[in-house]
């Protein structure tokens, strides 16, 4: 688009060759001859600027003496002149972007030297273009950075003018940090950083002295500026409304720290005193700390609390300069509002500077001027600025021209390539110098822990030791956690407390003063106000309508963790653990009120465990997202993460138990040092995989095509085990044995018929996904072509009984998990599958052992005696104990709340939140019931190992008819267990009474008295089962049709 | 100069894969590709006309600023679309796209729209990554594809062109904010049109206004 209109210049034939000497001597021609721009020559000028630009690359990469001739007629004066002709836009721009292009492009370092000389571009970057033009405005920023890019120890020399103290790239530049548009911003950021880690003493402090207080005190008032932006948008939030903005506001924020962080981490310790002390003293302590604290109408008060624990969090996240976060979180942990006061006693010549301290104030005038000021300043000594910057400056100021320079030209002498880290501490003490008295000014031990001597360290303990000194900072922090109401507040402060914990600049010192956890520390004591606080936060949680988020829950299991494991010790003392037992026991009752027969209910439980474990919470990201500032919601429409919001929905609740719960219990575990022998629900490592070798004697192996969706097709076995199906090749080496083709969980499977072929299935299994909006992807998607169509049915039968089992069987585990009653399941069972109930029950003791037994045993046996039947059962079980069972856990879970929840607000150690050790765990193995029995059972609720233990003996029992009766009544007396729990929940000891009878359950004591009413219905309707179950077998068979 | 959209890109991917020739390559046509000639820029600007609308591309080169981790941050954000660069005859450059992406996904906006270029395809004899390589990651992750070369200048219109045109239509469709800014993409003045009529016309940006 450019070229088309403007290609007349080489149009006119003079371009034989367009990259010679000749044609650049050419060109000079052109510009001797049009040193004046009217409007009839500038497009002729433009492409004769824009091809010498070319004719230079071009040089500059294959003839030296390009470059020879543009230097020694001066062609870079040329430029300049025509520059200055105020010569439009349109010339400005090519000169620009030739300019852009010499330098980004010019490889040879002597080409580079040439171009700087002579002062041509540092004219060049005073001049004053038409910067209202977003192009000129790009195209020079642009040029900046490309400048900047090429700064180095050498090259600095063109830039930096120490006579004149002028460093036009570096003034020029930082006039724009608050531009408008954000390239332009992050070039100006860019050409700041590239100057700074320039190790080049003379130029750094002339940045200190002369431009570091300017450029600081407005950037650190830009910030705040964005900071108060940010904080209304989040007040004036309706419906979550603002929340591109904010999000955008929130980013702008991140980008701030990380670029101060970028300052600090090039660790040029002239720069960071300075900086340091315009963020402490005129951004975070008066601007974030002072908002925690200050009363809401308080003139003084610039943000909300929750939005200045939330910037306090990102700073400690991502600041890790440790003179500037450990003075921050001094203040926050030790410090009081007299931070905030002038001290009058110090100084009282100083008062009107000392006011001044520890203001978020707009500095009295723009970047621009103070550079300018500070330019003069060397030549109007006398004219002073009545701002609170002279205070500082001006001590600087005289050290710099006084003593500075000879100190310093002294030094240069010495040691003009020493290294940045090495940096003579004789710079260092100077500048600490200046920094402590500004210290005394405005009191505090902030910055001077920086160095601690002894005596400071003496002074500040007896500080201390002054006793109960006001901390409102730290009060704030720890009354924030409160989450009665909401966890809006409480999930900043974990955060920050979180934050500060990890943070590498804050002194470990400095947080075990007040018991903070310092992670890996080794430590014999925690602190109690905090970790009661989080135990309530987790009993909040665990409420039926609690109002705490995931995310805030996770974090506070982190902290917890934090505080009270020391190594491999776990110090919490058993006042707390108790307290933590008591939630973990109400997040327990919670879940069992969603627990449901319903299939979804196992897919929610396993893919919420694989989502949590695969997915931890990283604070970091958590703090980076903007949708926490607005008030907690609970709709999925604002788009807002699960973790990050409340549950909406049955759905939603029930995830939301079930993560409470696997977060609690994985914490008690790891506090009480058990292994998780229970969770997840299908290690992977127990499943059969490909290539596994299977001892298939005595199971029962269906031959089959499989002709996969790409139409590749294989003879095989089909096998069902407990959990999975497989497909099979005869192991060559011993008979009977099997090699795995393919193996996967028959809980994701769907079979379904064939239209026209009655001896074929499609089958597909669907790869596990913790991501519920993502579709699933199949692992297995094939056809399997039977022999007949008999054993086509056999196989569809053993399969959909083989999934419906599988799935049982995993319930049964959950509910073993909750302390429910394990349903006996004698649906499926009652059909004399005497092995595969053996492995049911040794599933409930041992989980991941089972499959040893399955292998060796007849694994696959008598699936096939009724058909049909299992689908229908599965149907009718569902419809009807389901429901009753959900009656049941619901009045349960009511009893619950009235024993459990009603003291937990009222009192962190409320006496019903202590029952000793938790049952679940224990339950499962013998010996732990014995243990479990002699200490603890006085607190138990109905815990019911008998039923397991019953479940076991049934393994001896043979599978017949009697076989199905008995888990009926078994059935029946389950229920009972949980009819009575009601009335029985409050008090225990009833149940214990209870307790004797169960063991080693005599058949004879669970018959017909105790069934109740309830009961028989089922059994009822298990009879009758048969008939709507014939109907929907049919009804299947024709869908299939 | 008027304008009705302006968006802001980014290039990004290895040093030495040909971005700041690209740049040159699509912002200024008169600097016609030479085969004794390398020359690139780290900033340019263009018009060009998207359903018969006047759209301006800014398109910035990130090159050189890696070190700076504040900097890459401020850079995705800004931007609307972002090229992503890799040489076809250094397999190394096309091995670490993944990392790019993964760089730009976590710290732009959700919609910038992403393009996967094979720079250097004029030196087939040289290729180490083939095209189907190329077309392969890109369906996986969501790209737009193209080949491009910035000797021959084949294809580096359309690279630049077609993301214009997949921001254009999500602006159609409503996904971007126009009004924020934050996403790199600005309306055009409104008044522009009627104030830079003297000399220059219609023959691009650069002739446009000559008279400030």
């Amino acid at each position: 688009m450019f070229g088309r209109s403007r290609g007349w210049v080489g149009g006119q034939g003079k371009s034989k060759n367009i990259h010679s000497l000749d044609h650049l001597k050419y060109m000079y021609h052109v510009l001797t001859k049009n040193t004046t721009v009217t409007d009839h020559n500038r497009n002729l000028l433009v492409e004769t600027i824009r091809s010498i630009t070319e004719i230079l690359i071009w040089g500059d990469q294959n003839d030296s003496s390009v470059f020879d001739f543009f230097l020694e007629k001066n062609m870079f004066a040329f430029f300049l002149n025509i520059l200055r002709q105020k010569s439009g836009r349109y010339v400005c721009v090519q000169l620009l972007q030739t300019l852009n292009i010499l330098f980004e492009n010019i490889s040879h370092e002597t080409s580079l030297y040439y171009l700087l000389s002579n002062n041509h571009v540092n004219s060049i970057i005073v001049h004053k273009f038409d910067f209202s033009d977003e192009e000129i405005m790009a195209y020079y920023i642009s040029f900046l950075k490309t400048l900047s890019l090429k700064l180095n120890n050498h090259t600095v020399h063109f830039f930096y003018n120490e006579h004149t103290n002028d460093f036009a790239l570096y003034t020029e530049a930082i006039k724009f940090f608050n531009h408008p548009e954000s390239m332009v911003r992050i070039a100006v950021r860019t050409i700041t950083l590239n100057v700074y880690k320039v190790d080049n003493q003379h130029m750094l402090h002339y940045i200190r002295d002369k431009t570091a207080v300017p450029y600081f005190s407005n950037l650190v008032w830009f910030i705040g500026s964005h900071v108060i932006e940010l904080d209304k948008c989040v007040q004036t939030d309706e419906e979550h409304k603002n929340r591109g903005k904010l999000s955008d506001l929130v980013a702008e924020h991140l980008d701030h720290l990380h670029y101060l962080n970028d300052i600090l981490i090039i660790n040029c310790e002239f720069l960071n005193d300075v900086l340091t002390d315009h963020l402490l003293n005129r951004l975070f302590l008066p601007l974030y700390v002072y908002s925690l604290v200050s009363q809401e109408q308080s003139e003084d008060r610039k943000i909300n609390p929750q939005v200045s624990l939330y910037l306090l969090s990102q700073v400690f996240l991502i600041i890790h300069y440790q003179p500037l976060v450990n003075a921050l979180a001094d203040v926050i942990l030790n410090g009081d509002l007299s931070v905030f006061m002038p001290q009058t006693e110090q100084n009282t010549h100083k008062s009107s500077s000392s006011a001044a301290v520890r203001r978020f104030t707009k500095p009295p005038e723009s970047l621009e001027r103070s550079l300018e000021m500070s330019r003069h300043r060397g030549r109007k000594k006398a004219q002073k600025r009545p701002n609170y910057k002279n205070v500082g400056e001006e001590d600087e100021e005289e050290r710099g021209t006084e003593e500075g320079p000879d100190e310093e030209k002294e030094k240069a002498k010495g040691t003009e390539a020493s290294s940045k880290a090495s940096r003579t501490s004789g710079d260092t003490e100077e500048i600490e110098m200046v920094v402590m008295e500004k210290c005394k000014i405005s009191d505090v031990s902030t910055l001077t822990e920086q160095n601690i001597t002894d005596e400071e360290k003496t002074a500040a303990a007896a500080a201390g030791m002054e006793g109960q000194r006001s901390r409102p900072f730290l009060d704030m922090v720890y009354n924030a956690l409160d989450c009665e109401k909401e966890d809006y507040h409480a999930l900043f402060v974990l955060c920050l407390l979180f934050a500060m914990s990890h943070s590498k600049g804050i002194n470990p010192e400095l947080l075990e003063k007040i018991q903070l956890p310092v992670p890996g520390q080794e430590r014999s004591s925690y602190s109690h106000v905090l970790v009661e606080r989080l135990i309530r936060v987790m009993n909040h949680a665990a409420l039926p309508d609690g109002r705490v988020r995931l995310a805030t829950l996770e974090l506070s299991c982190l902290l917890l963790k934090q505080s009270v494991l020391s190594g491999s010790r776990c110090i919490i003392k058993d006042v707390h653990l108790a307290c933590l037992e008591g939630a973990r026991e109400e997040s327990l009752h919670l879940l069992r009120r969603f627990y449901k027969g319903e299939e979804i209910f196992l897919d929610m439980f396993e893919d919420e465990y694989r989502s949590m474990t695969s997915k931890p919470l990283n604070v970091e990201y958590l703090m980076m997202d903007a949708s926490i500032l607005l008030p907690p919601t609970g709709t999925p429409l604002t788009g807002i993460d699960f973790v990050k919001r409340l549950p909406c929905g049955d759905v939603e609740k029930t995830r939301r138990a079930i993560r409470v719960f696997f977060m609690l219990r994985a914490l008690s575990l790891q506090l009480q040092g058990e292994p998780e022998t229970q969770l997840p629900l299908t290690r992977p490592e127990d499943l059969i995989k490909t290539d596994d070798v299977l001892d298939l004697n005595n199971s029962d192996l269906i031959a089959c095509m499989v002709v996969s969706k790409d139409g590749v097709q294989a003879q095989r076995f089909l096998a069902v085990d407990v959990y999975q199906m497989s497909l099979v090749e005869p192991e060559t080496k011993r008979l009977g044995w099997g090699v795995v083709k393919f193996a996967g969980l028959l809980q994701d499977m769907q079979v379904s018929g064939v239209e026209d072929d009655s001896r074929a299935l499609n089958i597909t299994i669907h790869k596990p996904t913790s991501n519920p909006h993502a579709k699933p992807v199949p692992i297995l998607q094939a056809s399997f072509i039977f022999a007949d169509h008999i054993r086509c049915i056999i196989a569809k039968q053993r399969l959909a009984k083989g999934r419906i089992q599988a799935r049982r069987m995993k319930m049964q585990r959950i509910a073993a998990l909750l302390d429910l009653p394990v349903q006996p399941s004698s649906e499926v069972l009652g059909f004399g599958q005497s092995s595969s109930s053996s492995s049911s029950s040794s599933t409930s003791q041992l989980p991941f052992r089972f499959y040893d037994q399955a292998r060796r045993g007849p694994a696959f046996a008598s699936v096939d005696k009724v058909p049909g039947f299992a689908v229908a059962q599965q149907r009718s079980s569902s419809l009807s104990s389901s429901s009753s069972i959900t009656a049941q856990s619901d009045s349960i879970s009511t009893s619950g709340m009235s024993t459990h929840t009603t003291p937990v607000p009222a009192a962190p150690l409320a006496p019903s939140l202590t029952p000793a050790a938790q049952p679940t765990i224990s339950l499962l193995s013998d010996t732990n019931t014995d243990s479990l029995s002699v200490d603890s059972l006085t607190l138990l609720p109905p815990a019911d190992p008998p039923c397991l233990r019953r479940f076991s003996r049934d393994e001896a029992a043979p599978a017949d008819t009697d076989a199905r009766t008995t888990p009926d009544l078994k059935s029946a007396e389950d229920r009972k267990d949980i009819l009575a729990a009601p009335e029985e929940h409050g008090t225990y000891t009833t149940r214990e009474k209870d307790k004797p009878d169960h063991p080693d359950s005599e058949p004879a004591k669970v018959s017909e008295p105790d069934v109740t009413s309830r009961s028989r219905e089922k059994v009822e309707t298990e009879i009758s089962a048969p008939d709507p179950e014939e109907n929907l077998d049919l009804e299947q068979e024709t869908e299939i049709d | 100069m008027a304008y009705a959209y302006l968006f802001k890109y980014i290039i990004i991917g290895d040093t030495g894969v040909g971005k700041s020739c690209l740049l040159l390559q699509f912002t200024d046509k008169r600097f016609q590709p030479v085969h004794d000639l390398t020359i690139g820029v780290e900033f340019g600007a263009r018009m060009i006309t998207i359903d018969g609308k006047q759209i301006k591309l800014q398109i910035w080169d990130t090159a050189g600023q890696e070190s700076f981790r504040s900097i890459t941050r401020s850079y995705y954000r800004g931007a609307a679309g972002a090229l992503l660069v890799y040489d076809i005859t250094r397999r190394d450059t096309f091995n670490h796209l993944t990392t790019w992406l993964e760089d730009a996904r976590q710290h732009s906006n959700s919609n910038m729209v992403i393009m996967l270029i094979g720079n250097k395809s004029d030196l087939e004899s040289r290729r180490e990554v083939k095209k189907e390589e190329g077309e392969a990651f890109a369906r996986e992750h969501g790209l737009i594809f193209m080949e491009t070369s910035a000797k021959t200048a084949s294809n580096v219109e359309e690279a630049f062109i077609n993301t214009a045109k997949e921001i254009y239509e999500k602006i159609q469709e409503g996904v971007f904010d126009i009004n924020n800014e934050a996403n790199g993409i600005k309306i055009g003045p409104q008044h522009a049109a009627t104030n830079s009529t003297l000399s220059g016309g219609q023959g691009g940006q650069q002739a446009g206004g000559g008279c400030c």
